[in-house]
This record gives structure tokens, C-alpha cells and sequence, in this order.
């Protein structure tokens, strides 16, 4: 089977648009200025970033961690600790934090690999719990529960020309946008890799892949390593760009937990599930936050400002994320285990498969 | 080297328990490279147990398995796999949510690191079992007698020298298991060699060189296949459960 | 010597509780093999129904779990019926997910309700104690540990002697056989999820004399509740009453010996060493 010329202009359509995206993106900065809109942007690609790192090895690759929550703080934490201790300047920083969430996961992967299933979950996350345990006891290097408050950044110079001092959202935009498009870059790449066919016999059948030639527990460590890469660098941002870490916000089993959602509720095992996700996730985050859906709901007068409720939504709603994270969850497992486009995929599938069956007939 | 060309397999009195439970107990035998042997026996006489204890899965309680001249004991699946021996399921395992062609292609990537030259091994593969129309289905779809073939399309993919067919026409209907034994006829030509676990005993007396039957996890026979059936052993374990 | 003895005491004592809620949870899994992740919030209920029965009503919390024990079973049996039974046959760690989300919805929703603030039962005995020789021995946690005790034989009672109990263990066996000797494995389900919830509920009411009393204070249960279940194999009821007083041993020794900040490291570092070194726990069968 050829290609159709038309088929393969229809191949182009998503390399045009993906590209008019990103340069929307690249240009976006330059005509809005609201630092509110910057942080929510900042918000979403470091979703990104955190739900495409973890697709490779849980959407791809069918295992579930949720334990992503270590990788996530190990980069937020030796950067930061570096920074503000040693004044090793961020960019340094992150070799060493890149390097030790890779070592580590090569490790944390050749020990929970061998287990499958819900042991495999479990094992996930005691090894945060211990890493949370650990930067919350370690004290002369973590400053306890109390966390780190960065003191600030020093301004990137090249060449004797200063590129930033970070003092606004800008370079911190642009960082998550870089490194969000290279996420998703890397799935491309990895979708179409030799890793990426062996992660994806792995979730199906381990028994079958194994007896295809695939040893399964090297591979799943290397797209381990490949998503604690990205997932600490998220953390090492995230660290940078809010100034303060502590181990409940750095390592805690909620941040596991919003990694995991971002990925399942835009669909497992797509290229822009998690980017769908990130942008659901940050959206009601946010319109939870800024008090926007209390406000809809007595707009539209389905609740009375005056009444108990309205005051109650109006107090509580601004801090119940979690909850609303959890029903998600439970919404998304029970009635779109597949995601937003996975649902999708599935029904393109079944259409493509139909008139693939009838075309065959006729 | 001795001038005998040396077999491609030797199990070595091998042995598999489960717990009080011999599932295998000091079955030998040997198979001579580009020949096809039927294992027979009645349900729950070890013939899956042995393919398992053989390609890594379950490592034998006792007992050696050679293959080409090189000691088994101790690989993994996929190691076993790269030395060029393969097997497929009794109770298929498709990869439900790749398309056909995808499934082939995992199949493939053991010998090459390339994805466009493993989906070229695996649309000729697909085309070897009759199934290149099928390339873009989801593989969890299909009807039996496809999964099946798959399966074979998908381990003939990894390049083997020996194959470990279990029960591939096991549900099928006459017409399929006709073109399954022209499948396993045309694969000899190729010169693989070949272990087929079947129960129809017409086809593997059609296709079998050699046929070795268990019971009860030990070898009873094993011959030539007109030995084998008029051996009043074998037809005794045979009559007391057979159902073709 | 001293100082070994009195965390060995304390360990034992606070373990018994620990029993119950592993017991609750591999009930569940037994029946189900469902991993229940929001089994330490059921804990965090059984605490705050104590907590509001005795400032309430001025119920005293070990003799409250005649009301929290049967609210929470109702609770249970019917987050079986409507939620978790949907799933039954989906992946494991689609379960998880979705049991991960109840516990959510449940710590996050009585922080709406309730706020965070740290709340305690102080009960006449909250803080006593009496000695033994050099040990000293507190008085609530020695209580709770005989009501554990009583709790637990009549668990067991039940499960050996009634019929339900023979058809929940018969269910646990094998789920399609008993369905085939004509169990009812669907009502068993509920009943085992219910029973596991009123366990873990009567867990927290029994802790709640000597514990702080937040909405996420269930979150350490459901981990600990793991290790417990996985030492003393994953479905065995006698696995899990050993393997919580065990636990609850070891944490009390870490917590002496090592650090009190470490003792939960530890738990979860042995919890990593077992599943890899004695998957099928130290006394049970594994049936996985
Ligand atoms: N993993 C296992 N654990 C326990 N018993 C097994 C296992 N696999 C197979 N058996 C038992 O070993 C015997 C042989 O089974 P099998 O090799 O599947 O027979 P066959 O393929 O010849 O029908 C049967 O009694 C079966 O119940
Ligand atoms: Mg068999």
C-alpha cells in the first residue's frame, strides 16, 4: 500500500500546524503582556512537560508509576540546594540534578521492574514516599518541612552580554516552551522508535514480548531513565520559577497523582493526550482557584450569592483542586479509561477498520 | 566436528514439578535441523510445560536442553529468542491495541534496529500467512483463526531456525487448518526446522517426520509417524481421552 | 534493655490496631483483588465519626465503635455497589487509579467540611499511664489493644463459624469456583468491602484517643496498611493480624533506635525488600 498524494498531503497537515503553534507560542510574549496569563501558560507547558515524560513509561509502556513525584523533586531540590547553598548558578545546577533522577531511576527501575501489576504501583510509590521522607528529615541539606526559599537567581550572561536576570515570567515562559515542544518532539521520535514498539508490546503482553526478544526490564529502564530526565527537569523549573520548594509541594503523592491524571485524562499512549490534559487540568485549576466558577455558577443563577452555598463555594472552592482532581479521576477510570483522544483514536480506529472490512468485500 | 551434522536441539532428561506435580519427568529427545516434530499426548500431558521449560520460561526442575550446541539452561525468553528459536501460544497473545501489521513488526525488530526495514520483514511476513489485507486492524479484533496465523506471521518475523508451533489449528475450522498445514509445509521448504504440538492426528501425520508422544509428563514413544500410531501404547492413552 | 522493651511495647500495642486495617484491606483484596488506596481514609473517617460522637454527644471513642463500626460498613458497601464494582475487570492499575481518586475525594472533602486543623479526643486517660517494672504502659493504647484483641476473635468467629464468613472465604479461594457451589460472589463482595471499611474505621476510633485528628492523616495508613498485607501475604487474614503487630514492632524499634523521623522510611524500605525478596509474604501463600 502507496501513500495517495493526497494522503500524504494530509500527512503534512499536522507538521503545519504543529509548527504554527509553536511559533504562536514563540510570539505570544510579545503582545501579551499580563503576568497572569505568562504564569498560566508557565503552569501549562510544565504540565506538559511532567505528563509527556510520563506517557513514555506509563502510556507507552503500561507502568504505572505513581512515584514520578521523586524524579519531579530530585530536580527541584538539587538545583535549588545547589543554587542557594553552593550559589552554583541554575545551569550548572541541572547537570548534576538531570544526572542523579537518571541514576536514580536506573536504579529505582532494575529493583520495581522485576514486579508487575499493582506491586509494581505500590513499589512506585514508597520510593517517593522515601524520597519525601528523606527531604523531610535531611535537614542541614533541605531545610526540613520548612523548605527552601530562594533567595534569587543570577542573571544569565553570554559572551559579557546579559541575556536575563529573570526578573519577569519571560524567560521562564520561554524555557517551558522550549523544553514542552522538545517533550513532545522526543514522543514523536519515540512513538516511531524501535523503544517505542517494545514499550508498547510490554503494556500489551509482557509474556508475549518477552518471548519476541525483548529483555523487559532494560527496556522499560531506559524509558524510565528518558522520562525521570524530563520530569526532574520540570521539577528543577518549577523550583526556579516559584522560589520556594518544600518536600509536601516537591515530592509530595499529590504531584504523583497530577502527573498521572495529566496523562490518562487527555489519553495514554497518544503524542498530545498529556498536552490536552495540561490544558484541562491547568484551566480548572485555575478557574477554581480565581474563584471563575463560583462566579459562573451565580451568574448563571443556579446558586444565590447571598445563600450558604454561594458563600460556602465562594470560601472553599478556591482551595478544593484535589477534589475536584480526585473525582476526575474516578470520572476518567470509569467512564473514558482511554482519555480524551484516546476515545478518539478508538473511534477513528473502528471507522478506518469498517471501511477497510467493506472495501475488502466489495 | 564429526561429519553427523549435529542435532539443532537435544533435551537432556529433563524434568519440571510443581510442587508434587511432575508436569515433565526425564523426557529426551533430539531433533535433527530442517525436520518437523509432532509432540502429541492428551490434554495435560506437559507438551506446553515442555515448550516453556525449553524457550526460557520456566527454568527445569532437572534435565539439560542443547541448542546448537549451546546450553539453554538459565536464558531468559528473549535471549533464547535472539539465538534463533521462537515459540507461539497455545492460548493466543495478540498485542490487542497494535494493528497487525505493529504486532509483526515487534516480531521483526529483534534482528534490526530499523522500524521502516521491520515493517518491510513484516508486510512479507504478513503476505507469507495471507493476511496483508488485515495490515491496519487492530489486532484484538480478529477472529481465531487469524490470531492465529498471526502469531505464526509474527514469529516468523524474528528470522528463527527453529520454530515451537502449540496447538496452532486448535479451534480452527477444516479450511483453516488446511492453509495453516500448507503454512507449516511451506516453512519446511524454507528449511526451518520445526516442533508442532497438535491434537488432529491426521494433520500431523501428514506433516510430522518424527513424532514423539507424552503422557502424564513422561515420553512414551517416540518414531516414525506410522510407528508411532500403530504402537498399542499410544493408542491406549490416545482412546482413553481422545477428542478431536 | 529498657529502652528495647517499652518500643517493643508500645510497637505491639499501637500493632494491634495496625491489624485490623491491614485485615480490612486484604479482606477486600481477597474477595475482589482490589487494592483498596483509599483504605487509610476510611481510618481518617472512623477517627472524625469518634471525634464528633464524643464532643457531640460525649460518646467515649472506644466505646463509639458500636456506631462507627456499622456507619462505616453502610459507607463501604456502598461505595462497593456504586463505584468499585464497576471496575472489577478493569486493570489493576486502572483500580488503583480509581481507589487512589476516592481517597482524594474523601481526605479532601472533609478538609471542605471540617478544615485542616489538628483536632484531639482528650479523654480523661488520653495521657495516662502506668508502669510495669521500669516500663511505662499507656493506658489507651493498652485498652485499644485488648478491644483489637476482642474485635479481631470475633472476626474471626465470624469468618470460621457463620456461613457468610465460610462463603467470603470460599469467595476469596476462588472466586468462579464458589460462584459455581452457588455463592452469592456479588453480595460477598459488598459484605467483604463493607466489613473491611468498618475495620479500618474501627482502627481510627480506637487510635483516635492518642492521635492527632486531620483529614490527611489516613494517607500514612494506606501504605503501612500495604506492607502489613504483602508481609503476611497478600488474602490471609492471619497473615495480616501477624504482620500489623509486627510492623507496628518494627516502626516503634526504628522510631528508638534510628530516628522517630525515619521510623516510616523504614517501613517502606522493608516493604520494598519483601516484594522483591518474599513476594508471597512471610507466612502466606501468594495467589497473585
Ligand atoms: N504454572 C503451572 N503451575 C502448576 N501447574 C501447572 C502449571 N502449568 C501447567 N501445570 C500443570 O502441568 C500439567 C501439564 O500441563 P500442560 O503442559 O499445559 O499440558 P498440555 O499442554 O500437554 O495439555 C497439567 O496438569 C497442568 O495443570
Ligand atoms: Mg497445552
Amino acid at each position: 500500500m502507496r501513500p495517495s498524494p493526497q494522503s500524504r498531503g494530509l500527512a503534512l497537515l499536522p507538521v503545519v500546524l504543529g509548527v504554527a503553534a509553536v511559533v504562536a507560542l514563540a510570539i505570544l510574549p510579545k503582545y501579551v503582556e499580563s503576568p497572569y496569563a505568562l504564569q498560566l501558560m508557565v503552569l501549562f507547558f510544565l504540565a506538559v512537560i511532567q505528563g509527556e515524560a510520563w506517557n513514555l513509561i506509563g502510556g507507552y509502556g503500561g507502568q504505572y508509576s505513581v512515584g514520578h513525584a521523586a524524579y519531579f523533586g530530585i530536580g527541584a531540590y538539587t538545583v535549588i540546594v545547589l543554587l542557594q547553598s553552593k550559589g552554583l548558578a541554575p545551569w550548572w545546577g541541572l547537570f548534576p540534578a538531570l544526572l542523579l533522577a537518571v541514576v536514580v531511576a536506573a536504579i529505582v527501575g532494575s529493583i520495581t521492574f522485576r514486579l508487575r501489576g499493582p506491586y509494581f504501583v505500590l513499589a512506585s510509590i514508597a520510593v517517593a514516599e522515601i524520597f519525601r521522607l528523606a527531604a523531610l528529615n535531611w535537614k542541614q541539606l533541605t531545610n526540613g518541612a520548612e523548605g527552601i526559599l530562594l533567595s534569587g537567581i543570577p542573571p544569565l550572561v553570554i559572551g559579557g552580554a546579559q541575556i536575563t536576570d529573570f526578573s519577569s515570567k519571560v524567560p521562564f515562559y520561554y524555557m517551558g516552551l522550549a523544553l514542552a515542544v522538545v517533550t513532545v518532539l522526543v514522543t514523536i521520535w519515540f512513538q516511531g522508535s524501535k523503544l517505542g514498539y517494545y514499550l508498547q508490546a510490554i503494556r500489551e503482553d509482557q509474556d508475549a514480548a518477552n518471548s519476541l526478544g525483548i529483555p523487559l526490564t532494560f527496556y522499560k529502564n531506559v524509558a524510565l531513565m528518558i522520562s525521570a530526565f524530563f520530569t526532574a527537569f520540570a521539577g528543577a523549573l518549577y523550583g526556579l520559577y516559584v522560589g520556594f520548594i518544600d518536600p509536601q509541594t516537591a515530592v509530595g503523592l499529590d504531584i504523583s497523582v497530577q502527573i498521572v491524571l495529566t496523562a490518562i485524562i487527555g489519553g495514554i499512549g497518544t503524542v498530545l493526550g498529556p498536552v490536552v490534559g495540561a490544558a484541562l487540568l491547568v484551566a480548572l485549576s485555575e478557574a477554581l482557584r480565581s474563584n471563575v466558577l463560583t462566579d459562573l455558577l451565580i451568574g448563571s443563577g443556579l446558586v444565590d450569592a447571598g445563600s450558604g452555598i454561594g458563600q460556602f463555594l465562594r470560601d472553599n472552592l478556591s482551595h478544593a483542586h484535589m477534589l475536584i482532581y480526585g473525582v476526575l479521576v474516578a470520572l476518567t477510570i470509569l467512564y473514558m479509561p482511554d482519555g480524551v483522544l484516546g476515545g478518539i483514536k478508538n473511534q477513528l480506529r473502528k471507522r478506518r477498520s469498517r471501511a477497510a472490512a467493506a472495501g475488502g468485500a466489495a | 566436528m564429526s561429519a553427523v551434522p549435529e542435532p539443532i536441539l537435544e533435551i537432556k532428561s529433563v524434568s519440571k514439578f510443581f510442587g508434587g506435580l511432575a508436569a515433565n519427568s526425564d523426557v529426551s529427545f533430539t531433533m535433527d535441523e530442517g525436520m518437523i516434530l509432532g509432540l502429541i499426548g492428551p490434554n495435560g500431558a506437559g507438551k506446553t510445560t515442555l515448550f516453556n521449560c525449553i524457550t526460557g520460561y520456566y527454568p527445569p526442575t532437572k534435565g539439560e536442553i542443547l541448542f546448537k550446541g549451546q546450553r539453554l539452561n538459565g536464558m531468559t525468553p528473549d535471549q533464547v529468542c535472539k539465538l534463533g528459536m521462537v515459540r507461539t501460544w497455545q492460548k493466543v497473545r495478540p498485542l490487542a491495541k497494535l494493528s497487525v501489521l505493529d504486532n509483526v513488526v515487534v516480531g521483526a525488530l529483534v534482528r534490526t534496529g530499523s522500524v521502516p526495514e521491520a515493517r518491510e520483514i513484516a508486510r512479507e511476513q504478513l503476505h507469507v500467512v495471507k493476511m496483508a489485507h488485515k495490515a491496519d486492524f487492530l489486532a484484538g479484533g480478529l477472529p481465531i483463526g487469524e490470531r492465529k496465523k498471526l502469531e505464526v506471521a509474527r514469529v516468523l518475523a524474528t528470522k528463527p531456525d527453529l520454530l515451537l508451533l502449540d496447538e496452532v489449528m486448535g479451534g480452527l475450522n477444516p479450511a483453516e487448518s488446511e492453509d495453516i498445514i500448507q503454512l507449516i509445509l511451506d516453512i519446511k521448504k524454507r528449511g526451518l526446522t520445526q516442533m508442532v504440538i497438535e491434537h488432529d492426528m491426521k494433520a500431523i501425520m501428514r506433516i510430522s517426520d518424527r513424532i514423539v508422544v507424552l503422557n502424564s509428563g513422561e515420553k512414551l514413544a517416540e518414531g516414525a509417524p506410522q510407528e508411532v500410531v500403530s504402537n498399542p501404547e499410544v493408542v491406549t492413552a490416545y482412546l482413553g481421552e481422545a477428542h478431536v | 534493655m529498657t529502652i528495647f522493651l517499652q518500643s517493643l511495647l508500645s510497637g505491639v500495642l499501637i500493632g494491634g490496631a495496625y491489624a485490623l486495617i491491614g485485615v480490612g484491606l486484604t479482606i477486600i483484596f481477597g474477595v475482589m483483588r482490589i487494592i483498596n488506596f483509599a483504605h487509610g481514609d476510611l481510618v481518617m473517617l472512623g477517627m472524625y465519626a469518634s471525634y464528633f460522637l464524643f464532643t457531640l454527644g460525649n460518646v467515649d471513642p472506644f466505646v463509639s465503635i458500636i456506631f462507627v463500626f456499622p456507619l462505616l460498613f453502610l459507607f463501604g458497601a456502598i461505595l462497593q455497589k456504586t463505584v468499585i464494582n464497576k471496575v472489577l475487570n478493569a486493570l489493576p492499575q486502572n483500580q488503583i487509579l480509581l481507589t487512589i481518586g476516592i481517597g482524594l475525594i474523601l481526605s479532601n472533602t472533609m478538609m471542605l467540611l471540617f478544615t485542616s486543623d489538628y483536632r484531639i479526643i482528650s479523654t480523661t486517660y488520653s495521657s495516662g499511664s502506668f508502669r510495669l517494672g521500669e516500663i511505662s504502659v499507656s493506658t489507651p493504647l493498652l485498652l485499644s489493644f485488648v478491644i483489637t484483641a476482642a474485635v479481631t476473635a470475633v472476626l474471626y468467629w465470624f469468618l470460621l463459624k457463620t456461613d457468610t464468613g465460610q462463603a467470603i472465604r470460599a469467595t476469596a479461594q476462588d472466586r468462579d469456583a464458589a460462584q459455581l457451589m452457588g455463592v452469592n460472589v456479588k453480595r460477598m463482595s459488598v459484605l467483604a468491602t463493607g466489613i473491611g471499611a468498618g475495620l479500618a474505621a474501627v482502627a481510627g476510633s480506637l487510635i483516635s484517643p492518642t492521635y492527632y485528628i486531620f483529614p490527611q492523616v489516613g494517607q500514612p495508613f494506606t501504605l503501612k496498611a500495604f506492607v502489613i498485607v504483602v508481609l503476611g501475604g497478600m488474602g490471609s487474614v492471619m497473615g495480616a493480624t501477624v504482620g500489623g503487630v509486627l510492623i507496628g514492632a518494627t516502626e516503634s524499634l526504628a522510631g528508638a533506635y534510628i530516628s522517630s523521623g525515619l521510623k516510616d522510611l523504614v517501613v517502606y524500605v522493608l516493604f520494598l525488600l519483601i516484594l522483591l525478596f518474599k513476594p508471597a509474604g512471610l507466612f502466606g501463600k501468594s495467589r497473585v
